[in-house]
């Protein structure tokens, strides 16, 4: 299959496709002026994309990802930091898995 | 009103690349167990050793990688493809943009080859960072560089183990990404401000991903909720 350069145009394209995306938005936002407005989306970007990442993980999850979720935010909110409260979601689905299970 | 300082001069040092090495622990080991899923499912798509690693090395794209095996067929189809990896990694667009105030200054080659790395958890995490420590492009890029080793190897491996990987999800270990997002928001999510966005940007990804398509649910949500920062900055003034 290695021989088919079918395979490795799809792979080329895929690259430049992706290689475009992630260099294509800070390279259009060099010709955009920095004004109040500009900096007030930009810095709102993070907030709003972990918003979106975390409602389309919990759209296609069950209660025990919901129940991890909330274990992570809340560990890292009030309890440790980032990483502890990772590990404290991670640790929650696995145990509520194997209860569940 | 700035809630993000511009960054006067970035810095880009061998010590921030450790640190970022450092603190990609957690995110590699993510990559890692997406690279082995990514490489059991190719070894099974029929996809042959030098392939998967190849597209794992030149694509880097887990998401976009995944998605392209479930369309994959013979003869390829290509705009298929292509259009598909652009729907999955289109939220990379809106990551890189907001980079531009903090990376303007680092250098052009060395700041477009650190964007090549680009993960979704190293640019929250780089951006966290910078809140509070020196900005130094060095951070993102070690990030970069541990993902992308875990990435390769993981896909090395998986590709190797086939149908024999087992469930990762027995133990979890497909919690870790959801599981780094939830404590992201943690201490991305402190002011008032924040409401507007973490709100318009759930509520239109999961309108996007319920009604068009849910590849698009990203670039939908967190195009729609950024552009809140807009109106937050007009009413104060």
């Amino acid at each position: 299959m290695t021989g088919n350069p079918e395979i490795w145009l799809a792979i080329a394209g895929m690259a430049l496709v992706t290689y475009l995306c992630r260099a294509g938005g800070f390279w259009a936002m060099g010709f955009v002026r920095m004004t109040p407005r500009v900096e007030g989306w930009l810095a709102a970007m993070p907030s709003a994309l972990v918003a979106a990442i975390l409602a389309r993980t919990l759209a296609s999850a069950g209660a025990v990802e919901i129940a991890g979720v909330a274990a992570a935010f809340l560990v890292a909110r009030f309890l440790g930091g980032d990483f502890t409260g990772m590990i404290a979601g991670i640790g929650a689905v696995a145990v509520l898995r194997a209860v569940s299970a | 009103m700035h809630d993000q300082p511009r960054a006067p001069a970035t810095a880009f040092t061998w010590r921030g690349i450790e640190a970022g090495v450092a603190a990609a622990v957690p995110l590699a080991a993510n990559s890692a167990v997406g690279g082995v899923i990514f490489g059991a499912l190719a070894a099974q798509a029929g996809l042959d050793l030098a392939v998967s690693a190849a597209m794992s090395a030149l694509v880097y794209a887990g998401g976009a990688q995944v998605a392209s095996l479930q369309i994959w067929a013979n003869p390829i189809p290509l705009l298929a493809v292509w259009a598909t990896t652009f729907a999955v990694n289109s939220r990379y667009i809106l990551q890189s943009a907001s980079l531009r105030p903090w990376l303007a200054e680092g250098g052009t080659a060395r700041t477009y080859g650190t964007l090549f790395t680009l993960s979704d958890g190293g640019w929250a995490l780089a951006l966290k960072r910078w809140q509070t420590e020196t900005v130094d492009g060095g951070f993102l890029l070690g990030i970069g560089i541990a993902q992308y080793a875990a990435w390769i190897g993981g896909t090395l491996a998986g590709h190797a183990l086939g149908n024999r990987i087992g469930s990762p999800a027995a133990y979890g270990l497909d919690f870790i990404f959801p599981a780094f997002f939830a404590a992201m928001a943690a201490s991305l999510w402190k002011k008032r401000s924040d409401i507007g966005p973490v709100a318009v940007g759930a509520g239109a990804a999961l309108a996007a991903h319920l009604f068009v398509a849910g590849h698009w649910s990203l670039l939908i949500g967190g195009l729609a909720g950024s552009l809140v920062g807009v109106f937050a900055h007009d009413r104060k003034s």
